[in-house]
């Protein structure tokens, strides 16, 4: 079977859960039998710096990191998909978790974060939709912050990018945690699958 | 066909090892190579495997090496620069031969991501006589890591395996094979004329060294790891080491140049397969090498071309890049460049426009974490060092080492004025405290000590050098992801051993003046930190606190609730201390509407309760929550 090719940029910060998000995907991708390939950056990169994940999926991949201007992108973060856009195909969909996270390096006087609505414009001139995300929120209907990720996991589901079903995500959920946090999870992920995602 | 997994690369190269029935594998922790003896130590004791985290890359090296010697297949897995540590052993390795196949993997990392440097470890391969074995795919680090002991057995020599960050840190479906489940019992066989390298024994094997790798030259031709596909009338070919022949696949592909060029995928890129290089430059005028880092296949490929005559124009770096590493985008260009065709994506406008986008994001760099104790650490040992420093008019200078800490470096605290390698920070100190007469004060964490740090301090104190050695005991092997190491007291497999306390050793080797403080309480720091400083020739300060990363992985655990803090707005008086000065991260300020910095908060969710805070803000505005 021939599957598309689909180059997903899954970007975020040390600590927010983008590895979490590959790796159920990549379970759910082998579920589906589908081929699959990636990269992340362990060590330096994982404290509270900017960290990617990236996730191929398609008949012929077989590089661990996907070209430039061929991809979607998944942000855990509104300044992190701008970090990343060269990897999004011109008209491709950036889906986007609308919370920013502001660096101590701010408040230092170090660095600057721009204007939201800017960085937003910015991802516009290139991308064909941009799907905003209150993961935080969602997260904490499901029952903690703590699973924004799985939040936008849903709502990358919801957006049609990537051809895994619902159900097969759900499963690898239900294998990857124990106790009450599976519960949570899938309510987080119904939650991203169904939030109204506001499209602009 | 075999079971599908979803596996990192680092977790499949351990799974290839298990599937050449591996007894012996030995480490040191460094990124990106940890995982692969974490994923070993998880199945050891069931599978019979000794494994062991080595006091660093040289033991693990020779553990393995004994291991060979001793009959079974063994491997030593570190990062680049790990290799230079056991460059020692490495080299009289390859006089030696294998008895059990060995395998040394050598973890490179292009692009520096996680390291001081990106050197290319071929060259030292090259240096030692080994062959060197470079997957291009996920699916083939397995493979081709049970292949490698099946070869260096069949051989009777070592092999380098060379994996990069974009195999070790991949991820991708992987068929997996059967485990070999043989175990041989090891033996040790005296032989002094092959094992003991006194220069009789050196001039005797070296040559017998060069008969074998001669054997693997003329081998390398026919392993399934090198593949030639000759196109019908090409005039172009591309020669591909390890990982780029992914890329290159990928860009033949895009550029719908597939059957257009011919193509040498080359696995085993020291000694490269020579008949099938040559049979390429016979059949094409023109050829582009593409690989990773330094020229290496390049000059083994011009040398023959040269050595055979053959006329053939050979591109590699002009088109490729030196520094870092490739990617699709990047191969795509060379070989559009290569072929005179147009890229299908206008590459330069992309960068442009992600170049142009930089100003509006902030720069997220690594930092320390919420709770850290080297925070801690570092701000006391600041306050006493600037304090002596002033009283003899000069700067206190920190000599950094390699771990978490060493992200000291950025502002506030900025703690790392050197960082070298491995061991680094009290070398350095060795030799400046004989040239100036600012206060030095090496930082060196609690595994990097046992690694390299005990030589430099023994020298410290035969040549009387004044400083004040640091160790910033976390009691674990932070940044690689939490490893043990011989101050924890639990081996690779998580059960108890030997601990060796840090305070013994330094006392052994002579220092007069030791002290452990708590770096959570910052007065008591900052006062041993200053008798320290005072003190006559060199001195050693443990400042002893788990890692709070794993501190709070246990309280959680033990079901233990974090009390955070959180600041009185009535107190606080917006002085700055606890951002200017401290700058953890779990302290924050509210953004106002017009983007203006508002009022300073503890964010409770990732506030550890470590309570130095406390200790810092001069207004007492921050408080135990109930």
């Amino acid at each position: 079977m021939e599957v598309k090719e689909v180059n997903l940029v899954l970007a975020g910060i040390g600590g927010q859960g983008t590895i979490l998000i590959s790796d159920i995907l990549g379970n759910a991708a082998i579920a589906e039998g589908l081929r699959v390939r990636g990269a992340e950056v362990l060590g330096m990169a994982q404290r509270g710096g900017s960290v990617m994940s990236l996730l191929r999926l398609g008949s012929d991949v077989l590089a661990p990191l996907p070209p430039e201007g061929k991809g979607i992108i998944l942000a855990m973060e509104p300044s992190e998909a701008l970090r990343n856009i060269k990897y999004l195909a011109e008209g491709g969909t950036a889906i986007i978790n609308s919370k920013k996270v502001i660096p101590p390096a701010v408040f230092l006087g170090q660095t600057k974060y721009g204007d939201l609505k800017e960085i937003i414009n910015r991802i516009k001139q290139v991308a064909g939709k941009v799907i905003l995300v209150n993961a935080l929120d969602l997260a904490e209907k499901a029952g903690t912050s703590l699973a924004s990720n799985i939040v936008m996991l849903g709502a990358l589901i919801a957006s049609g990018e990537i051809p895994l079903k619902p159900d097969t995500i759900r499963q690898v959920i239900d294998r990857r945690f124990s106790g009450k946090l599976i519960e949570i999870n899938l309510r987080a992920f119904e939650l991203g699958l169904n939030s109204e995602h506001k499209k602009c | 066909m075999g079971q599908k997994t979803f596996l990192l690369g680092n977790e499949a190269i351990a799974r290839g090892a298990v599937e050449a029935g591996v007894q012996v594998a030995a480490a040191y922790p460094g990124t990106p190579s940890s995982e692969i003896l974490t994923a070993l130590s998880k199945v050891a004791n069931d599978l019979g495997i000794y494994v062991e985290w080595s006091a660093n890359e040289k033991v693990a090296f020779e553990v393995a090496l004994a291991g060979s010697i001793s009959g079974l297949r063994s491997m030593a897995s570190m990062k680049h620069v790990g290799v230079n540590v056991a460059h020692d052993a490495v080299i009289t390795a390859g006089y030696l031969g294998a008895k059990g196949g060995l395998v040394l993997l050598s973890a490179d990392d292009p692009n520096a991501w996680s390291s001081q440097n990106e050197q290319d470890n071929r060259w030292i391969a090259r240096q030692a006589y080994l062959p060197v074995l470079e997957p291009s795919d996920i699916q083939e680090s397995k493979d081709m890591m049970r292949d490698a002991f099946e070869l260096s057995e069949r051989f009777k020599h070592p092999f380098m395996y060379r994996s990069v960050t974009r195999i070790g840190h991949a991820r991708g479906d992987i068929e997996l094979g059967s485990v070999n489940k043989e175990r041989r019992k090891g033996n040790f066989t005296k032989d002094p004329s092959n094992l003991s390298y006194v220069p009789t024994v050196a001039r005797k094997n070296r040559p017998l060294m060069i008969k074998r790798f001669e054997e693997i030259k003329n081998a390398v031709n026919n392993l399934p790891f090198n593949k030639l596909s000759l196109s019908d009338k090409a005039e172009r070919g591309i020669i591909c080491s390890g990982i780029s022949y992914a890329y290159s696949s990928e860009a033949l592909k895009w550029l719908n140049l597939e059957d257009k060029l011919s193509i040498l995928k080359i696995g085993t890129t020291y000694p490269i397969p020579e008949k099938l290089v040559e049979k390429l430059l016979n059949s094409v005028q023109e050829v582009l090498i593409v690989e990773e880092l330094e020229p290496f296949v390049e000059l083994h490929v011009k040398a023959l071309a040269a050595e055979k005559n053959i006329s053939v124009k050979i591109h590699g770096k002009d088109y490729v890049p030196l520094i870092g590493e490739l990617t699709t985008g990047l191969v795509t260009q060379a070989i559009a460049k290569f072929a005179g065709v147009k890229t299908p994506l206008d590459f330069e406008k992309i960068n442009t426009f992600s170049n142009n986008s930089v100003n509006l994001l902030p720069t997220r760099p690594p930092i320390l974490c919420a709770g850290c104790p080297h925070r801690a650490s570092f701000f006391a040992i600041k306050k006493a060092a600037e304090k002596v420093a002033r009283e003899n008019g000069t700067v206190p200078v920190y000599p950094g080492d390699i771990g978490c800490y060493s992200l000291g470096i950025s502002a506030p605290l900025e703690t790392i004025d050197t960082l070298i390698c491995m061991g680094g920070s009290i070398g350095i100190a060795n030799g400046l405290s004989h040239i100036i007469k600012s206060p030095i004060i090496p930082c060196i964490g609690d595994s990097t000590f046992f690694h390299s740090g005990m030589p430099a301090l023994v020298n410290a104190v035969y040549n009387n050098a004044k400083m004040t050695i640091v160790v910033l005991d976390n009691k674990t092997t932070a940044m690689t992801g939490f490893q043990n190491h011989p101050g924890t007291g639990r081996i690779a497999t998580g059960e108890p051993t030997n601990q060796i306390k840090i305070e013994e050793v330094v006392k052994g080797c002579g220092i007069k003046f030791i002290e452990v403080v708590d770096p959570y309480n910052s007065k008591k720091t900052i006062d041993i930190m200053t008798q320290a400083l005072h003190f006559e020739g060199p001195s050693v300060v443990i400042l002893r606190q788990q890692c709070s990363l794993e501190a709070v992985r246990s309280s959680k655990k033990r079901g233990d609730k974090i009390t955070p803090y959180y600041i009185d707005l009535e107190k606080c008086s917006k002085c700055d201390a606890c951002i200017k000065v401290f700058a953890c991260p779990a302290i924050l300020r509210k953004i106002n509407e017009d983007n203006s910095f508002g009022d300073y908060y503890i964010d409770s969710a990732s506030c550890t309760g470590c309570g130095v805070c406390v200790q810092i803000c001069p207004y007492r505005a921050i408080m135990e929550s109930e």
